[in-house]
């Protein structure tokens, strides 16, 4: 028997992220809240910069698009960090961003800022007033 | 042997040394008990989108006071 040259990873890997997420409580929330950045961006390898941030995904992008602050805020992270996930689970709406090993796991003030304003509109789309 | 490496460490979970990063950047927040919040239960991922894993390791909730967000959990790959 050969073998295999390319084996499957298996077990925990040390690939790490963090869910930000707003508690929905008894409220059942549906797809309107997925969301996810599509960045727009200048530069290469290390100088990569994000020039402009679209979201796309369900209604909260409308809410998402028209906040040009948020988009500003988006700009100024580093390319990894720009890439932002927002997803609804049954207890809770979670904004994440990739994957990190545990050499870089960490959240800057930047980027919790970032994903603070980001759980302000699903907390307005939800009907409870943000913080 | 390298004399200047401590005897003695102190053992920190993930979401412990997450915490304290977040406590480094002015964020009020604290360790919760693994497994006793209830967004721990169900699913981790919408499955919306095509990265999501098939296998993830929960490694329990931070709790966060005075933001928007109201919990952040620990999450690894496999």
């Amino acid at each position: 028997m050969s073998k295999d040259p390319n084996p499957l990873p298996w077990g925990a890997q040390d690939r790490f992220q963090a869910h930000f997420i707003v508690k929905t409580g008894s409220q059942r929330v549906n797809s309107e809240f997925l969301a996810k950045t599509k960045l727009k961006t200048e530069g290469h390898f290390a100088a990569k910069k994000v020039a402009n941030v679209e979201w796309i995904g369900g209604n909260i992008t409308l809410m998402l698009n028209a906040d040009s602050e948020l988009a500003n805020m988006i700009s100024k992270l580093p390319y990894n960090d720009a890439k932002i996930w927002v997803e609804p689970t049954r207890n809770g709406i979670r904004i994440h961003g990739g994957w990190k090993s545990s050499y870089e796991f960490r959240v800057s003030k930047e980027l919790f800022g970032v994903y603070d304003r980001i759980a302000s509109h699903v907390k307005r789309a939800l009907g409870s007033p943000p913080v | 042997m390298h004399d200047s490496e401590s005897d003695i460490f102190s053992q920190t979970s993930t979401r412990e040394e997450f915490c304290n990063s977040l406590e480094k950047i002015g964020v009020d927040a604290e360790v919760a008990q693994i497994g006793t919040d209830e967004i721990e239960e169900g699913d981790y991922y919408s499955k919306h989108f095509t990265h999501s894993p098939a296998m993830v390791t929960n490694h329990g909730c931070i709790r966060v006071k005075g933001y928007n967000i109201d919990v952040v959990q620990i999450i690894q790959k496999g």
